[in-house]
């Protein structure tokens, strides 16, 4: 199934590209995906139940041939990127019908499908270097997809930045995974135990930093708010939705399964990264004004959590919690699951706003929930499921996520539990502040009235697009009705505690053994009921209510006096000023006396970017510029550099220090 | 038995929430020396606005209809999660702290989405106000909430509460930090000075009422009384979760009616005692709070009594 998924998907690759047959193409590419999904679907629910008798699905060879296989965790998340990518083919079809040149529909399609086969190849490998291979497929195909498409210097310069950050920092990747094959550590989980406390400490860090660039944790996520919203909106929908869950994955990969030392400041140190990303990640985000650019500071916000409930279930793991372990474990890959759903339905509701308003500048949008209801009815849910409310997908995970805390400031040691309970604040915090970006969002571009012309004319987009947008509305509403189904074959993926999970019961609410329980249909029923009872009982006369303008203490309300993104997130701001402190630009041009025009911007800078990246990019360039004084062109200064260096071998030689 | 009694009592509270609002304002009146409205005053308004026609802002669309009834829901089902006096039915809601969170965190969505679909300047202005505040006020509440659920081994509400029971829990030093810290939740959610002032009818000073400056007839009645519900609320926690009672249905009933009564007593003296701080001072205020939960925090796990 795995083979002939994988042949269908390099067929949906090929026929666009060859032929030109883009409809064919991405038909062959659905069809691949399904069989591939499947076969997620089958090692994932099949391993479980064998993992609990003891052996479970294609373990990792040690040679240097490819091999390819599945096994529950990799099926888990080849089965979530089908879900989650088959709606952005349906949607695909429409978008890319959309572009008026052919080659670039061609090459969009054509990409598209190599860069979903670059990631279930990813997911897949089974040795070093399919993984590696893969690995580096994935972070060079959405460069090529986003430079297929546009090719403007802010582009280009984006674009730069990506493969920059997730090349210096893939390195990472690479250290952890040659050291692990070189130890025997890929093959056998418990080789490196053998291996002594080095290298263990070695292929965590490293594994650390690769993977945690990959994904977009800061302070390695500066490159995501700036590729992700310049790629197609499939394509961008597939980077947040997927390429960061398959870092994530080679995460817990090498995390878990190689690491039996299980070392303290490991989980420390993933729980506070987690914290500091999701905190950090939802603040920028409150920030910015460009809509796709606000996701992709999201998708920072909902890695950090997911890193921050991994980060939990290793500390209760080295508490001696094999239960609470695999509750954080589950809550971190539920949510993992979730951001897939909303983040990729959220990032292709983008995509239909400014094919049908020409822009993604939340002040250009509003009033869209009328124009494209089905569109916008859909981004609504995304909205509300991201911002972890009942009854949608988002709060259950993120429900989850916080009951595991508890659980880690109860059974840690003093320092574990204070970090813990600071973790649980936090993560409070950035609900809240969650609540408040996506509020802004989905005031600024469903409600109230347009606030351009452009706005104004939108009409719904083409049936394809609504179709894909529906689905993972309906995957949050059902993830966020029954998570508790999902939830013993969750837990029970956490490597080494497989009978664990099967002590949960299946129930569409989650239940947690002497900790809490969340009856999520029961609070969706109540809500519906009681919303729906209270409406009639405010009466049909309420129904047709009087018109009046709205209250502006009398003044006739402007367009001008609208309120804008920064207006709403200015308390805020103003609280939180030594973090988020805007660069700001006024330009007043006067003439005779007179202002003539005035223009304003402001921008707020990631606090990141303005204290580690701008110091670094500063450091490189006056190294380059030394660096090329010794340059001088002239062939005497060469021969001079060619001598002194033959001279200094020679000495060495000489005293012996070189042999 | 006394689960039934309870869940009556949960549903006889829907009906009371008012008049602990009312209660306070005449408390108030008294202490400022003035004679004040009735303490059934909030009745009398909601009667008066249920029975008046409604006036909709031009353009409003889903959002703003949809609100008022969806706050409404969420107040009642927040009501009906917490129990009282430590007992209640299973109403298929369960009885879970953050669960509870979630329903109020979305009831405060739906308020915003409705600022945001009558455009009005100053319901938005008492809307980002709020969320700001939420932002600290949330991680303060389930700071305390922890506090409640460590003694509990579990965010049962029922269980917190009889875990809080007896009197052996106030020698530990985590529960007096954990009620000093719900002191200031109370003050938080209730919209009450010195964060929030109830009183003001001026719109550039409103937090909490800002974006119900658009409603009218039927859809503030709901709103008011959702205000209404979602202070009962955090004085109920405070009563079950953070003030003395005992283990017996009886008795806790009794603790229970008195806590709710000293705490009207309580929010009276603070408003006429303290003036409105800055609002953004405020987060300075809860940030403190959150400390001192922390350190709550800090001596449970390490075993601190007094």
């Amino acid at each position: 199934m795995l083979e002939l998924g994988a042949v269908a998907l390099a067929t949906g690759a090929a026929v666009p590209a060859l032929s030109g047959r883009v409809r064919a193409g991405l038909a062959a590419q659905i069809a691949g995906l399904a069989l591939l999904g499947i076969a997620g679907f089958v090692a994932l629910l099949g391993g479980t139940s064998a993992a609990a008798r003891g052996g479970a699905g294609t373990g990792f060879r040690a040679g240097i041939a490819p091999a390819f296989g599945l096994d529950p965790l990799s099926g888990l998340f080849l089965a979530l990127l089908a879900l989650s990518a088959l709606p952005t083919l349906i949607y695909a079809d429409a978008y890319l019908a959309g572009i008026a040149s052919a080659a670039r529909r061609r090459a969009g399609a054509a990409l598209m499908a190599a860069f979903l086969l670059s990631l279930v190849g990813v997911l897949a490998a089974r040795s070093a270097t399919g993984f590696l291979a893969c690995w580096e497929l994935m972070t060079m195909l959405p460069a090529a997809a986003i430079l297929v498409q546009r090719r403007d210097g802010p582009v280009r310069a984006a674009v730069y930045a990506y493969l920059a950050i997730t090349h210096v920092a893939g390195t990472g990747v690479w250290i952890a995974v040659l050291v692990l094959s070189h130890h025997g550590g890929l093959a056998h989980p418990h080789a490196l135990m053998h291996a002594g406390a080095g290298a263990q400490t070695l292929v965590a860090l490293a594994a650390l930093i690769g993977f945690g660039a990959k994904a977009g944790l800061i302070p390695l996520h500066s490159w995501l708010p700036r590729a992700h919203p310049v790629a197609p909106a499939p394509m961008s929908a597939l980077m947040s939705g997927m390429m960061v869950k398959v870092a994530l994955y080679g995460m817990i990969r090498v995390e878990f399964e190689s690491m039996p030392g299980r070392p303290l400041w490991l989980g420390l140190t993933l729980l506070a990264i987690g914290l500091i990303s999701a905190c950090g990640g939802v603040l920028w985000a409150s920030a910015q004004r460009e809509l796709k650019r606000l996701l992709a500071f999201s998708t920072v916000e909902n890695v950090g959590i997911i890193t921050m409930a991994l980060g939990a279930a290793l500390l209760l793991l080295r508490a001696g919690q094999p239960l609470g372990a695999s509750l954080a474990f589950a809550a971190a890959l539920l949510h993992t699951i979730n951001h897939a759903f909303f983040k990729t339905l959220l990032f292709l509701g983008a995509g239909a706003f400014e094919r049908a308003t020409g822009s993604l500048e939340l002040a250009h949008l509003g009033g869209l929930l009328r124009r494209m209801p089905w569109t916008g009815g859909a981004f609504m849910v995304g909205a509300l499921a991201i911002s972890g409310l009942p009854p949608f997908n988002g709060f259950s995970s993120e429900w989850l996520v916080l009951q595991s805390l508890l659980h880690v400031v109860r059974h840690g040691p003093l320092a574990v539990a204070l970090s813990g309970a600071l973790a649980l604040a936090g993560l409070a915090a950035t609900a809240a502040v969650t609540l408040l970006c996506f509020v802004k969002v989905a005031g600024l571009a469903l409600l109230g009235n347009a606030r351009s012309a452009r706005s104004a004319a939108a009409t719904e987009a083409p049936a394809a697009m609504r179709a894909g947008m529906g689905a993972l509305a309906a995957g949050c509403v059902l993830l966020g009705l029954a998570p508790g189904l999902v939830l013993p074959t969750l837990a029970s993926l956490l490597p080494g505690t497989a009978t664990t999970g099967a002590r949960l019961l299946r129930h569409a609410g989650l239940m947690l053994p002497g900790t809490g329980s969340l009856p999520t249909v029961g609070i969706a029923m109540a809500l519906l009921l009681l919303t729906f009872t209270i409406w009639l009982a405010r009466g049909f006369r309420a129904q047709d209510p009087q018109p009046a303008p709205s209250w502006a203490c009398g003044q006739p309300l402007v367009a001008e006096l609208a309120w804008t993104p920064a207006a709403f997130t200015k308390p805020l701001r103003l609280v939180l000023a030594p973090l988020m402190r805007p660069d700001r630009e006024l330009d007043v041009v006067r003439a005779g006396g007179l202002t003539q025009r005035i223009s304003y911007s402001s921008n707020t800078p990631s606090l990141i970017d303005r204290v580690l990246y701008e110091p670094a990019v500063r450091c490189a360039l006056r190294a380059a510029a030394l660096a090329r004084r010794s340059q001088t062109g002239n062939v005497r200064t060469y021969a001079t550099y060619l001598i002194g260096l033959l001279s200094c071998a020679l000495v060495l030689l000489g005293t012996g220090i070189l042999r | 038995m006394t689960t039934t009694i309870a869940t009556a009592l949960q549903f006889f509270l829907l009906a009371l929430a008012p008049l602990f609002t009312g209660t306070i304002q005449a408390l108030k009146a008294r202490l400022q020396g003035r004679r004040g409205p009735s303490p059934l005053q909030p009745y009398l308004t909601l009667r008066r606005l249920w029975s008046k026609s409604t006036v909709a802002p031009n353009g409003a669309g889903i959002a703003y209809a949809l609100a008022p009834p969806l706050v409404a829901a969420c107040a009642l089902i927040a009501l009906l999660i917490v129990p009282v006096a430590g007992r209640a039915a299973n109403l298929g809601l369960g009885h879970d702290a953050l669960a509870l969170v979630g329903v109020l965190a979305l009831a405060r969505f739906a308020l915003a989405a409705s600022a945001w679909d009558t455009g009005n300047g100053f319901g938005l202005m008492g809307v980002a106000r709020d969320l700001m505040l939420t932002v600290f006020g949330e991680a303060l509440l389930v700071l305390t909430l922890l506090i409640g659920a460590l003694g509990a081994h579990g965010s049962d509400l029922r269980a917190m509460a009889l875990a809080a029971s007896g009197s052996r829990v106030w020698g530990q030093p985590w529960h007096w930090c954990g009620a000093a810290a719900f002191i200031l939740v109370v003050l938080t959610e209730s919209g009450r000075q010195p964060i929030d002032n109830p009183d003001t009818h001026l719109e550039l000073t409103m937090i909490h009422e800002g974006p119900l400056l658009e409603y009218a007839g039927r859809d503030l009645a709901l709103l008011q009384w959702s205000a209404h519900a979602r202070q009962l609320l955090v004085l109920s926690l405070g009563a079950q979760l953070f003030l003395p009672h005992p283990g017996g249905f009886g008795g806790a009933l009794v603790a229970f009616a008195i806590a709710l009564a000293a705490q009207c007593v309580g929010l009276a003296l603070i408003e006429t005692a303290q003036a409105k701080m800055r609002t953004l001072r405020v987060p300075a205020l809860l940030g403190l709070g959150a400390l001192v939960a922390l350190t709550g925090v800090g001596t449970f796990v390490a075993g601190v009594t007094l």
